[in-house]
């Protein structure tokens, strides 16, 4: 094959060696498409270009036919190079399969249903800055007039988080209909992952819990983001700050629990660091920024907010999300 | 039986020693030009990670017939610290290549048939073979 | 990005200076110079962050995982220098009331054991 291919190029070089001229080019370039198709190496090329020059000139200096020998020499690295980066990019491919059906099973397996709370109006956003999600967000409906939401940020990202946060989810299923306070839920996760995280793994999380009767809030964090809480008849805004060590640092950890009454058009706003650590050319952005922004929409309905502030917040750093970005509102409506 | 010609691997010099030696046995053996520089390449990188990972070794090469079949057979060995990992090593991109088409992968796809015999502390043994078509 | 890590040793304390911002690109680095610390039963560790002026979780996670570590060998790890913003860091994580911290830049010290 590589003979049959050696008299076409003969024939084609000879052709050009008599015009010069452009269309010979081109088939040139058609034919080395056959050459990538029959898999003949770059070597092989340049040796059929030697042996064809030196039948079409008689006379060729034998320096330039030797000068080919040193070519084929160099080309034989090149074209090692070139098939590892085809293996290469072939192994990406199947990477990248694999991570399709990681995020697949991280969307089903970590899936939230928003609650239907009456008088309770919520919004949330939660999305990864690369593929997996770092970011989790979980809802526990378990009486109709109670609701229970955490906000958990994993450490690092991608699919070491993903997993990590599995176990995060399972904890929290098995309390559930146990009627347990955010802090004895965060206590019981903490000694649950503190065995099988790695020391320098850890997660935090905000767990709070809505009583529709009394319209109370109470919540506990494990070394997680501040959540931000509007009184409407004030007009401004308070943080929810509850001391709490970060799950999976120390076993046994103990965690303060707190509470607050809303009234009509107050909201709590929880977020993890993508939201509250974000990052632009020009710097940081401080928390009056977003409670600004905020402020802006606070007559749209928690959803809405939610998106807002997510699009202002990403358009600000250039579409590009350097954290993943979770922001949940919880809105009392009357 | 025929003869097997070595060449023992000290210092960077000894690598363009044993590329004369493989062109000179590929040539003789009737490989064309564009394979003897294949042989030789591969002797080459066989003969650089004597020198970088080992520290000292030898290649040997040799005229082969098995049947109708001629070729050159190379064995690298030496008495370093061996390998590890082989599936490492014989993967595409692996650090000794840095993407740059060399090392153990590299090797394998110049030479028709390939394989490492190694233990870690004892040293490694690699044997490669190129047929005449 | 660049980081930077200076040992200077006295009076058997062990004293890292950091120098640089802590993220995820950094952390590695980081990482490798503070296991490859030798840890000796009672050892004391202080770790100078006053030229750290970012870090985001992934660094917190190194701390994290050193101060186990030095814990397990019954030792002391003392961070100083930390900013306004980086004590803050401590300070929700909850890692403040762990860790012993000191010489907090522009405020008073937050010594706890």
């Amino acid at each position: 094959m590589p003979q049959e291919a050696g008299l076409q190029y003969k024939q084609m070089l000879d052709n050009y060696l008599r015009s010069q001229g452009e269309e010979d080019l081109y088939l040139g370039q058609q034919f080395s498409r056959s050459f990538i198709e029959k898999k003949i190496a770059p070597e092989d090329v340049i040796s059929i270009h030697k042996t064809s020059i030196e039948e079409l000139i008689k006379d060729l200096p034998s320096e330039v036919s030797v000068s080919f020998d040193f070519l084929i020499e160099m080309m034989i690295h090149y074209g090692l190079a070139l098939k590892e980066h085809q293996s290469l990019i072939r192994k990406q491919e199947a990477i990248q399969m694999e991570m399709d059906v990681a995020v697949k099973v991280q969307n089903t397996l970590l899936q939230t249903a928003t609650p239907e709370v009456n008088g309770l109006d919520i919004g949330w956003i939660s999305r990864p800055a690369k593929r997996m999600n770092g970011d989790y967000v979980y809802f526990l409906n378990e009486t109709s007039n109670e609701v229970c939401l955490a906000v958990a940020d994993i450490i690092g990202k991608g699919m070491s988080a993903a997993m990590h946060m599995s176990m995060v989810k399972f904890g929290m299923d098995s309390l559930r209909y146990e009627k347990r306070s955010p802090s004895h839920v965060l206590s019981f996760i903490n000694n649950m992952i503190e065995k099988s995280i790695s020391d320098s793994m850890f997660i935090s999380m905000f767990y709070g819990k809505y009583d529709t009767d009394t319209a109370t809030f109470r919540y506990s964090s494990a070394g997680h983001e501040p959540a931000l809480f509007y009184r409407a008849a004030e007009k401004s805004f308070t943080q929810l700050e509850s001391k709490g060590l970060l799950l999976g640092v120390q076993e046994g950890a103990n965690y303060e629990e707190r509470t607050v009454k809303l009234e009509k058009d107050d909201y709590i706003a929880i977020m993890t660091d993508g939201v509250s650590e974000t990052r632009t050319e020009k710097g940081f952005i401080e928390m009056d920024v977003i409670e600004d922004l905020l402020h802006h929409v606070k007559s749209e309905s928690a959803q809405v907010m939610v998106d807002y502030l997510f699009n202002e917040l990403s358009r600000m750093q250039d579409y590009q999300l350097r954290d993943d970005f979770t922001l949940v509102i919880l809105k009392k409506t009357k | 039986m025929d003869h097997r010609s070595s060449i023992e691997i000290n210092t960077e010099w000894d690598i363009v020693a044993a590329r004369q030696l493989g062109r000179n046995e590929a040539k003789s053996t009737g490989f064309g030009t564009v394979d003897q520089a294949r042989i030789t390449t591969a002797i080459s990188e066989l003969a650089r990670n004597i020198y970088l990972y080992a520290g000292k070794g030898k290649i040997e090469i040799e005229p082969i017939t098995v049947g109708q079949r001629t070729g050159l057979l190379i064995i690298a060995s030496d008495e370093g610290p061996g390998i590890a990992d082989l599936q490492k090593v014989m993967e595409d991109g692996y650090t000794t290549s840095g993407g740059l088409g060399a090392g153990m992968p590299g090797v394998k796809r110049l030479m028709d048939d390939f394989r490492i015999e190694t233990e870690v502390g004892v040293g490694t043994t690699i044997t490669a073979t190129k047929w005449l078509h | 990005m660049n980081l930077q890590v200076e040992q200077v040793d006295k009076d058997l304390v062990h004293n890292f200076k950091i120098i640089g911002e802590i993220d995820i690109y950094t952390a590695p680095k980081l990482k490798e110079h503070l296991t490859n610390l030798e840890q000796a039963e009672g050892m004391e560790v202080e770790l100078d962050l006053s030229e750290v002026n970012y870090m985001d979780s992934t660094g917190l996670g190194v701390f994290v995982g050193f101060y186990k570590e030095v814990k397990a060998h019954n030792g002391k790890m003392v961070i100083k220098g930390l900013n306004q913003r980086l004590y803050r860091l401590f300070e929700i994580t909850g890692l403040s009331e762990i860790m012993q911290i000191k010489e907090i830049e522009g405020g008073e010290d937050h010594a706890s054991v």
